[in-house]
């Protein structure tokens, strides 16, 4: 009988913890805008293949600096994006979905375009 | 968190190869698995689930398993950090993980100093005794599963 019950109780607890809310935000595109988001500025921070995904940081014509989040980093290298390509200071132009959050300048990246070249790190979104 | 960054591991994590932290990633999650799997079977077993089954028995290969699943899921975590460790400062997931770990260490420490457990292999024990442990248990079940989907959160905040 405690047997039985303790059993339910921890069949519920995992229930519970493994049937995450759905309105959360996911890892992918979820957290991102819909809507098709573009801009240019100068390499703050060069290309880092570290990590989960592969970033750089650019400034916008306004100062303000943009996180871009690209693809992980092997996809990021194949798309021939790899560090030190793009020079700091250089000026880039990006294609990509903002955060949905607006008070975050962060843009999951398609596409980095330097010197007529355009780094298509994420070639199967359009 | 920004010394962590700056450390050499951090350095390791960061230079050596696009493929680093995916591999270190797959490393986390074994030993979570191990951790959690071995924990999940002992934790039911000290609620009162397959009383058949001795806790003397249940604890021989559970607890070694759940050990060193820790200890690899701890190693693997502290390099996944310290690739941009400044960057999970203010992840409120963060926040939840830690103290998570810390109470399911701490309930470890408890049960190890609990006569019934440390006399699980010599003698039967008693129903207080059983329900003693039976907290443990909960309070295992419930701060392991809390750190792991924080930290699973961690990456999707």
């Amino acid at each position: 009988m405690y047997s039985r019950l303790s059993f339910g109780i921890c069949a519920a607890v995992l229930t519970f913890s493994l049937s995450a809310p759905p309105a959360w935000a996911h890892h992918g595109w979820g957290g991102n805008s819909e809507e098709e988001f573009e801009l240019s500025g100068i390499v703050e921070t060069g290309v880092s293949l570290a990590g989960p995904h592969a970033t750089m940081k650019i400034k916008a014509a306004d100062g303000k600096v943009w996180d871009l989040t690209l693809a992980p980093p092997a996809a990021t290298s194949r798309a021939g994006l790899k560090e030190g390509i793009i020079p700091v200071g250089a000026t880039v132009s990006i294609h990509g979905h903002r955060n949905l959050d607006p008070s975050r300048l962060e843009v999951k990246t398609e596409r980095v375009t330097w010197n007529g070249r355009t780094f298509n790190v994420y070639p199967d979104r359009k | 968190m920004v010394w962590l960054q700056g450390s050499a591991l951090g350095h390791a994590m960061r230079e050596s190869g696009v493929w680093t932290y995916g591999v270190v990633n797959l490393v986390h999650i074994l030993g979570v698995a191990a951790l959690f799997g071995a924990l999940l079977v002992l934790d039911l077993r000290l609620l009162g689930v397959w009383r058949n089954i001795s806790l003397a028995a249940i604890s021989e290969p559970t607890v070694p398993i759940a050990t060193i699943g820790f200890l690899i899921a701890a190693a693997s975590g502290v390099c996944l950090l310290a690739t941009k460790a400044t960057e999970y400062v203010g992840n409120p997931f963060l926040y939840i993980k830690f103290p998570a770990i810390a109470l399911g260490l701490l309930n470890v420490a408890a049960l190890n100093s609990l006569a019934a457990w440390r006399q699980r292999k010599l003698r039967d024990l008693s129903a207080h005794e059983q329900s003693k442990l039976a907290v443990i248990g909960g309070i295992s079940l419930v701060s392991w599963l809390t750190a792991i989907t924080a930290g699973r959160m961690i990456a999707y905040w």
